[in-house]
């Protein structure tokens, strides 16, 4: 009966904090060596080989390899003994039981727990995990009140999880002084900060994200464990006829005028697909490219390529950025027109901006750009009835900066203006409760022609478009959250055409089957431990 | 009989209040709220905390405990049942979307579990002891002792996946039009769920069978030399049917609640799966009305149970 | 009969009742009558198989239920592991043995606990009413109000994921029923002459209620008990599938079958679900079995 109480009793312990027992006392984790021991302690290529079955890199740094991974970084290979030597310099109290927390639902986050769990224990560091329950981005979030001397905020030593960037920026912009709810300040990133975000020169922001890494790889504020890809699945019957694969996530230029299917039985070219709405249309002012909606429905001012770098120009026929890159503007196309027929207007991209704004839950990359629009905080702060830096003259429209944003054309590649004249009056605050995200009338190449929520949406070919009329009869989306738990059984059924996942089980279950292909893509996810670094709350 | 049931009426609203307040209470105290969950985690990490605050405001989930609830107590009893908290759907909107795809395939369920459990509980009693029994009661009994879950997994991987004589899941296409075009889909749900409630029935019907069998005016009837089958139908079966009414009457609320699992494995958007979405996404006021719905469910079941076996039975009184 | 008759009809009696015959027999008649129950035997079988089996896991099995070995993991099975390996390398069958003990736990743990509150409860409330009984039976009827599952998915949501909480939140769900239940036979007890008997002796209430009433009603408790420990252990199963179980870390017999739910495991890695998923079923069968003998044995209107 021993084992059957130590699991009570590990239960009961889970739903306390490890650091109650040690007030006041210094965070052990602050130690950078400790942190070090931890990197060592990991074999990530063995939980790759084997767990992830192949589905992952292991990773040195959070910024993805590529040009703008840094060179010579400490990769913290598997090395059991020299973190057993790290952990004695450091002093490491061998009765300290560290506790991880992480958010996903799903066997495999337990099963790579467990399996860190067995690592860690193997140099002499207990471990305890659990889920983070109910507020998880309250709790993820909490900043100290005083981010120089305050104790944490959070009552866990380390979280795992994933940083999904849009823009390599996001990676290190949480450690900003105040934002960090793990990291307390440091002047010396601090200045590398800066020097990342000061600059539009791509060579200049190169060598800033390089230099981070360096001084990261040392202090480890998260240790890095693997990058992941997305794999995008297609059936044998779908084409691309060329169109690349890129970061699926968000929008990019994958020539879905140009996709042909083979008809079905019945001689009808319809593609199936998941992410459908269940509910509603989620709004696409967050995930700008999640959903079957949101990747069909809208255009943006700009296009990007596959890997999401700014192209040309989408719903604006030209694009022209000014020479210290405080201001661009975009020239919008005279036959760009909203599904119901109304022309798209400078007016519609200017009364987005300004909404968008308002909207709480707002893709972190747009809100940088939007605040960084001259006259922004004025607006917000209610001084001023409209964005000065946004002016719009007929099809003519600019966006002038205070500050410089790296990310300005990124913004405008993957946010779509909405139809003003469908949500003029809309409570930004409740944007996305607004009856339009019902039925979401776009000026993408598709549009709505049925839905039966929570049954299936149903998408024609928009006979305005500007760019020609879609190839592919009808698009039916299924109904899924990001995570469709489904997917292998409408595969298997011949239900799904089309569709990307992350989750490693899908992709094996979807390679056994004939009539599938996988796709891997590269994109910016990078899973880390983000280590509570804060004294602990006195108690 | 009309007394009665008006009182037994009005006793079910102060019950309702007192629910639904327990269940406010309860979700009340839950950490996190909608706002929480409407951010995945994955992407929320430059929110910041006054965004968030504007966001709970908005949504009224600043207010004190006992306002908010009387807010939505006295907006209940207008009928207005109120919006999802995440879609802003009317609430009264999702049960009219939803209820259907759940009755239709709770009822069939019920149904054929009722038919089948009857007929075969029926013949178990008839050969009580024999093999046909005991093979019959092994069998039943294997109904409820499977994880339901995993009696449809398994039932669809093979009939959908394996043999791909059904759709894996679903219930509208586009283009269906009759339910004889959904009824392939209605299939494995409705056949697994029958299964599992099918051994219930003829575990009750067979004992209300023995006990019926057993009783003075049966022994009488076959004295009197009438033939077998037609004492055991005639006068056996109907006296056996009040306890069988009753297990009906009990099985009216699974209508609602009892699909939950089934909903989810074969994709069904019922209730069910409807509230399991609500609970993880602590949509509280569709939590609130879905569970407050079933237990009216619930208690209205009692009510007709008793209603009924009165009307059948002449020697219950109702009081 | 005359009186030398009777006196020696008596006199028997009395040496019986000394040597504890009576005794012994009238138990051993609802006993026999259980192991006359073909069935109900193969389930007491089945059940004291698996709780032993479960209770001497170390004793049966070498592997640590936990201990992961990444390089052998999806072993099919051998005679090293009985039931191959999962996902992450760890032992299937060890795994098994030691998720009977908390799911077991789980399911007649508070089945048990339920049923004391519950009978606790009813056995004084029924025999004495007054507002205590009106109290507790409008509280019962609010929580059987709710269909089973709707209430347990709301504690989880309001209670939070926990062994202890799961074991709560049945508790909260099984109680009412056996408090009804006990009280209803209170109801009819407490009228028997031997009751008025024992109240004109002047027996504390206490002592009524708990020694001389209790035993009488003890029968369709018992069956309650059983029918609400497999109830329990399959919702454990269920509420496992629906991310709203024990969590995942600890070993239960929902959460190892749980892993069915990849489409991949279910059709190409048996041995991981089939085991379990029998020993589940197994059990909760020979529970069911276990109780319908129980019913069959206690219940004097079903003879024979």
């Amino acid at each position: 009966m021993n084992r059957l109480y130590s699991a009570l009793a590990l239960s009961t312990a889970l739903t306390m904090t490890a650091p109650i027992a040690f007030a006041q006392v210094e965070n052990p984790l602050s130690d950078e060596r400790v942190r070090q021991a931890i990197a060592y302690a990991i074999d990530m290529e063995t939980i790759v080989d084997t767990l992830f079955e192949g589905m992952a890199v292991p990773a040195d740094s959070m910024i993805p390899n590529g040009p703008w991974h840094a060179d010579g970084l400490d990769d913290y290979a598997y090395n059991p003994d020299r973190a057993r030597e790290l952990l004695a310099e450091a002093g490491w109290d061998e009765d300290y039981v560290v506790d991880v927390v992480y958010y996903y639902g799903d066997q495999l986050t337990v099963d790579f727990m467990t399996a860190l769990q067995a690592y860690l224990a193997d140099v002499g560091m207990q471990m305890t995990f659990r889920r983070l329950e109910g507020d998880v981005i309250g709790e993820l979030t909490s900043v100290p009140e005083d981010p120089h001397s305050d104790v944490s905020a959070v009552d866990w030593d380390i979280a795992y999880g994933a940083k999904a960037a849009l823009v390599l920026h996001e990676y290190y912009n949480v450690y900003a002084d105040g934002h960090s709810a793990y990291t307390p300040s440091d002047p010396a990133r601090t200045e590398l900060l800066d020097r990342i975000n000061g600059t539009v020169d791509l060579e200049e922001q190169r060598v800033a994200f390089q230099d981070f890494q360096r001084y990261e790889s040392d202090a480890l504020s998260d240790i890095p464990l693997y990058y992941q890809q997305i794999y995008i699945f297609e059936s044998d019957r779908l084409d691309r006829n060329g169109g690349p694969y890129g970061n699926e996530q968000f929008n990019y230029d994958w020539n879905i005028l140009n996709w042909t299917i083979e008809p079905d039985e019945n001689g009808n070219e319809i593609m199936y697909t998941n992410k459908g709405p269940i509910q509603f249309f989620t709004q696409p002012w967050l995930n700008p490219g999640l959903t079957m909606g949101a990747k069909i429905l809208y255009d943006r001012l700009m296009t990007a390529d596959a890997a999401l770098v700014p192209t040309d120009g989408q719903l604006a026929e030209s694009f022209e950025v000014s020479e210290d890159g405080l201001s661009v503007t975009f020239d919008l196309r005279d036959n760009a027109t909203w599904h119901d027929g109304e022309p798209v207007t400078g007016d519609d991209v200017s009364w987005s901006v300004h909404t968008a704004l308002g909207v709480p839950s707002l893709n972190a990359v747009f809100a940088n750009t939007f605040r960084s629009l001259e006259g922004a905080e004025a607006y917000l702060d209610g001084e001023a009835d409209s964005i000065s830096g946004i002016v719009v003259d007929g099809d003519r429209i600019t966006f002038n900066f205070d500050t410089i944003d790296p990310n300005v054309l990124v913004t405008f590649s993957q946010f779509p203006p909405l139809p003003r004249h469908h949500l003029e009056g809309v409570n930004p605050l409740e944007f996305q409760q607004h009856p339009f995200w019902q039925y979401p009338i776009g000026s993408g190449p598709y549009r709505l022609e049925e839905v039966q929520m929570n049954d299936f949406a149903r998408f024609v070919p928009y006979e305005g478009y500007w760019g020609g009329i879609a190839n592919i009869d009808e698009i039916v989306a299924f109904p899924s959250e990001d995570n469709d738990p489904n997917v292998l059984q409408n595969a298997a059924a011949g239900r799904l055409d089309y569709g990307f996942t992350k989750s490693v089980s899908h992709v094996q279950g979807l390679e056994e089957m004939d009539h599938m292909r996988v796709i891997p893509a590269n994109i910016n996810y990078t899973r880390s431990l983000r280590i509570n670094a804060f004294p602990f709350q006195p108690s | 009989m009309g007394t009665f049931i008006l009182r037994r009426i009005l006793i079910l609203i102060p019950m309702l209040v007192a629910i639904s307040f327990l269940i406010y209470l309860g979700l009340e105290l839950t950490p996190g709220d909608a706002v929480s969950h409407m951010i995945p985690p994955d992407v929320a990490n430059t929110l910041s905390a006054e965004d968030l605050e504007a966001l709970r405001e908005q949504l009224g989930l600043n207010q004190p405990f006992l306002l908010r609830f009387w807010i939505w107590l006295t907006n209940v009893l207008q009928g207005n049942f109120g919006h999802s908290l995440e879609a802003g759907v009317a609430i009264k909107d999702i049960f009219l979307d939803r209820l259907p795809a759940t009755l239709e395939l709770s009822g069939f369920a019920i149904l054929f579990s009722t038919i089948i459990g009857c007929f075969l509980g029926t013949i178990s009693a008839l050969r009580r002891g024999s093999a046909t029994d005991n093979s019959l009661t092994v069998v039943g009994m294997l109904g409820v002792s499977i994880p339901e879950f995993f009696f449809g997994l398994v039932a669809l991987s093979f009939f959908a996946l394996h043999l791909e004589w059904l759709p894996v899941g679903g219930r509208l296409m586009p283009g269906y039009d009759s339910f004889w075009d959904r009824a392939p889909h209605l299939v494995l749900p409705v056949l697994v769920l029958s299964l599992m409630m099918t051994a219930g029935v003829m575990r009750y019907s067979r004992a209300a069978m023995l006990d019926a069998l057993s009783r003075e005016y049966i022994r009488t009837a076959r004295a009197k030399g009438l033939p077998g089958w037609r004492v055991n139908l005639l006068h056996g079966l109907r006296t056996a049917l009040t306890p069988v009414v009753v297990l009906i009457g009990f099985r009216l609320p699974a209508l609602i609640g009892g699909s939950v699992i089934i909903e989810l494995v074969f994709q069904w958007p019922g209730l069910g799966n409807e509230f399991i979405a609500a609970v993880r996404g602590q949509d509280y006021p569709l939590v609130m009305m879905i569970a407050l719905f079933s237990v009216l469910a619930m208690l209205l079941a009692s009510l007709i149970i008793d209603v009924l076996t009165a009307l059948i039975d002449p020697r219950v009184r109702l009081e | 009969m005359s009186d030398a008759a009777l006196n020696r009809r008596f006199d028997r009696l009395r040496v019986l009742e000394e040597t504890g015959k009576l005794k012994s027999r009238s138990r051993s008649r609802a006993v026999s009558k259980l192991m006359n129950n073909r069935l109900a035997v193969v389930g007491l079988c089945l059940f004291t198989i698996i709780l032993l089996a479960s209770l001497f896991a170390p004793l049966l099995t070498g592997y640590d239920p936990l201990r992961i070995d990444l390089r052998g993991r999806l072993q099919p099975p051998s005679w090293q592991h009985w039931f191959g390996t999962d996902m992450t390398g760890r032992d299937v069958f060890s795994r098994v043995l030691y998720g009977g003990r908390i799911s077991i736990l789980v399911g007649l743990g508070s089945a048990l606990i339920a049923a004391v509150i519950g009978v606790g409860i009813g056995c004084y409330a029924g025999y004495k009413g007054g507002w205590l009984d009106a109290f507790v039976l409008r509280t019962s009827e609010v929580f059987m109000a709710f269909p089973q599952i709707i209430l347990v998915l709301l504690l989880v949501s309001i209670l939070g994921q926990s062994l202890i909480n799961l074991i709560i939140i049945f508790v909260i769900t099984g109680w009412g029923p056996m408090y009804r239940l006990t009280r209803a036979r209170m109801l009819s007890l407490r009228e028997e002459e031997y009751v008025q008997a024992l109240q004109s002796f002047g027996v504390s209430t206490f002592k009524i209620c708990y020694k001389h009433i209790l035993p009488n009603a003890l029968g369709p408790i018992m069956v309650n008990i059983t029918l609400t420990t497999a109830m329990f252990i399959l919702a454990e199963a269920g509420l496992s599938f629906l991310g709203l179980g024990v969590p995942l870390q600890i070993p239960t017999w929902g959460n190892i079958l749980n892993a069915a739910q990849d489409l991949r495991v279910l059709q190409n890695y048996w041995w991981i679900w089939l085991p379990v998923g029998t020993v589940i079923s197994l059990f909760v069968i020979s529970v069911n079995f276990i109780g319908d003998g129980l019913r069959d044995s206690t219940d004097p209107s079903q003879q024979g």
